[in-house]
């Protein structure tokens, strides 16, 4: 029974006049559509709004946000290209917090839209339901929302309406999307897959590289058409994750080709670097000034203006690049390399069955990693708080990789506090990079006399002596972050999960 | 919550139309209004499209909450709803003569299911019996449409002498000239002098006899919807506006 229903229905395919009417006897459906107009349909690239359920619409200069349940909001406003935090105020931007800061809202895909509504009439009439239509149609497809309104005292035509409804629209709301975009392929930053217990390392290996390679190139189009800076942090953490397999399976390339893919994803990830810094720092402009007196925040202005100038450079070269021959020869032939193992170079290891050779990855790298954090103590150099940050990342990405073998919830339970301490080790080593990055633009900035514009000294010089009070606070929280993570119950979970066969 | 009762002991004079139409009118202005159409030959109900209510029947009108509400239906109109009309109305008289009470029983049970609306009107039987006086009881303003004529003058000396009669406040009526053919001397003098005899009881306004008006039979709908325009729609509107606002039209 559609008793619990609201009366919101998604029906792919659009609705069937003749079908609705058919199922309703001694009723007639009127139905009244207005003109079609063009229409974006926006989202995030990674589909936030879809993956919550919603759809966002921009026709005309307004915004129509739709969900699942059927709840409308509606505003005022332009949405392509802008973050929802920009936004003027309006019930649109109010049902859209909590989406990702980082990401602007971009066509995902055009149609037209329009609108209607529809009555379902007795013998005499009389309207016994009345609703209303949003349809949406796209070169491959349309859909449509009906909203039912309950008419007082004529529940028996709305229940037997809602039913009918009900079995046209297929259920999901993925249903929706494949009909009006049925090419249109998901991204996933972080796509799962599927190991096998028994699965030679090699093969492993291939398919997390394939499988990375796949997403640093779906971010390409979003960092030249620079949306938003999420795309290049996706395109180099891809990319870094292919160089971590690379370099911590050990054994399963022959160390000759271990040499040649680590040259090889050095040299794609270094024309990258640069602009993802000045990303960071553009991104922290306000907390940067915020961290200063006013009478400095003339002096931080300008540092920022440069680093805006020197962004737009950056973005050209790195454009050109991307778009190069070059660029996507080598992209074709690294693809098809790990599309077809057979032309890399085996190592020792490269038959091994995944289970063990994660068990034996991660135990080793687990216990590397409690060495080197428990000889930790306040006279310790920072330089070995940089090398547990390596050795953390290192650890949490084998369990990244292997998670599928093992079992999540205990997974859970150890990434935790890993999560925690990282992040805490995070801050420590940006807090110290900025430092010297502020350095090193005051050095560039500087006179053959090593003399400097007073502003942008002041500015520097604030900064840097805050930057170093943050550091000093992270470094002190870095010994009882790891202590939660060295707790018993961690530390038997990691032997019952990964040592267990050699008891 | 208000009870206007649209009352008449003639019959013919308007009385279905003056209450569809000022329902619809107290709707458009953004009330929350429900019809109840008390008169068993259902002519509200009939104009609204509404069927006659099949299980509202004999007394459970006042005394089955329950059932009064499940009874009411939307309209084709935002803010009105209808309570149609059932057979057994007819018979309200010899429930009421059975219950305690029985002068008060309609005004309790309108509270008990009326009270999600602003107005309430009432399509009333042309009679006097038990109901017209729970209805003059329950309403807090009687509408009477009376027809300029020698045979409605009499009726309604007989309305105010009932109510003189069972000290009744006379201040709820409110009479007003319907069906009004201007081009009748009989209307007029009719006019003129009720007038002078009631100077209280009489709106301003009246409603003359329109060709319009007849045809909400074939509509099935209140004036304004499909003659929006017309002298009788005007008419209503300026009813409306008289009733609620004490706002007489310049005319």
């Amino acid at each position: 029974m559609s008793q619990g229903t609201n009366g919101f229905f998604i029906l792919p395919g659009g609705l069937d006049q003749a079908a609705f009417e058919s199922a309703l006897p001694n009723h007639s459906v009127d139905i009244q559509m207005g003109t079609a107009a063009p229409v974006l349909m926006l989202d995030c690239h990674d589909q936030s709004l879809r993956s919550s359920g919603r759809v966002l619409l921009e026709n005309r200069g307004s915004l129509r946000l739709v969900s699942m349940q059927g709840q409308v909001s509606e505003q005022q406003a332009r949405g392509k290209g802008q973050f929802v935090q920009n936004l003027p105020e309006g019930p649109v931007k109010a049902a859209l917090s909590g989406f990702p800061t980082l990401r602007a809202l971009t066509p995902i895909g055009t149609g037209e839209v329009e609108k209607g509504t529809l009555t379902i009439l007795d013998d005499l009439e009389k309207t016994q339901v009345r609703g209303h239509i949003l349809s949406l149609r796209t070169d491959r497809g349309q859909v449509a929302f009906v909203w039912l309104q309950n008419l007082r005292g004529y529940d028996r035509a709305f229940v037997s309406a809602c039913e009918s409804l009900e079995g046209m629209t297929s259920g999901g709301f993925d249903d929706l999307f494949d009909a009006l975009f049925p090419d249109m392929m998901r991204y996933r930053a972080k796509p799962e897959i599927a190991l096998g217990t028994q699965e030679p390392s090699l093969e492993v290996a291939t398919d997390l590289i394939r499988t990375y390679l796949s997403v640093a190139r779906q971010n390409e189009a979003g960092i030249v058409a620079d949306i938003d800076t999420e795309f290049l942090h996706d395109y180099r953490v891809s990319l870094r994750r292919i160089r971590s397999v690379v370099s911590l399976f050990k054994g399963v390339f022959s160390d000759q080709q271990t040499a040649e893919l680590k040259r090889v994803f050095s040299d794609l990830m270094a024309p990258t670097g640069r602009l993802r810094d000045l990303d960071v720092y553009l991104l922290e402009k306000d907390m940067y000034l915020r961290l200063v007196p006013e009478n400095l925040h003339a002096g931080v202005q300008a540092m920022f203006d440069r680093f805006e100038q020197e962004r737009a450079r950056e973005l050209s070269r790195l454009t050109r690049h991307l778009r190069s021959s070059a660029y996507e020869i080598a992209m074709t032939d690294l693809a098809q390399k790990f599309s077809t193992p057979e032309a890399l170079m085996p190592g020792p290891s490269a038959e091994r069955g995944a289970y063990s050779y994660a068990c034996a990855l991660i135990w080793k790298r687990y216990r590397k990693t409690c060495k080197l954090a428990r000889s930790i103590s306040e006279e310790t150099p920072d330089q070995t708080v940089h090398d547990l940050r390596i050795d953390c990342k290192k650890l949490r990405y084998l369990m990244e990789f292997f998670g599928p073998l093992f079992n999540a919830k205990d997974f859970k339970t150890i990434l935790k506090p890993l999560k925690k301490l990282q992040d805490n080790l995070g801050l420590f080593n940006d807090y110290s990079v900025q430092q010297e990055a502020l350095l090193a633009f005051v050095s560039d900035q500087s006179t053959a006399q090593g003399r400097v514009d007073a502003q942008l000294g002041l500015a520097a010089g604030g900064l840097i002596a805050v930057l170093d009070q943050r550091q000093k606070a992270e470094r002190a929280r870095v010994i009882s972050n790891f202590q939660h993570f060295d707790s018993p119950e961690i530390r038997h979970l990691f032997r019952s999960l990964f040592h267990h066969t050699k008891e | 919550m208000k009870i206007i009762a649209c009352y008449s002991n003639k019959g013919g004079v308007g009385k279905t139309a003056t209450s569809v139409n000022l329902a619809y009118a107290y709707a458009q202005a953004g009330q929350q209004v429900l019809l109840c159409d008390l008169d068993p030959q259902g002519a509200s109900g009939f104009y609204f499209r509404v069927k006659p209510s099949k299980k509202l029947k004999d007394a459970r009108f006042f005394e089955d909450v329950e059932r009064f509400t499940k009874a009411i239906r939307a309209s084709d109109f935002e803010g009105l709803d209808v309570l149609p009309a059932n057979l057994t109305f007819r018979d309200f008289d010899v429930f009421l003569s059975r219950m305690r009470n029985k002068r008060s029983r309609l005004k309790k049970a309108l509270v008990a299911a009326g009270s999600d609306y602003d107005v309430i009107f009432l399509d009333c039987p042309p009679n006097f019996s038990t109901l017209s006086e729970n209805i003059f009881r329950a309403a807090d303003e009687i509408v009477v449409p009376v027809i300029p004529t020698t045979l409605s003058e009499r009726t309604f000396d007989q309305l105010v002498g009932f109510f003189e009669e069972h000290k009744l406040r006379k201040g709820k009526l409110r009479a007003f000239f319907s069906m009004v053919q201007k081009r009748k001397i009989l209307h007029q003098d009719t006019m003129e002098k009720m007038r002078g005899l009631y100077r209280k009881r009489f709106l301003q306004t009246s409603i003359p006899f329109t060709a319009d008006i007849e045809k909400m039979g074939q509509h099935r709908a209140p004036v304004s919807t499909y003659a929006a325009r017309s002298a009788a729609s005007a008419a209503y509107q300026a009813l409306y506006d008289e009733l609620e606002n004490g706002v007489v039209a310049s005319k």
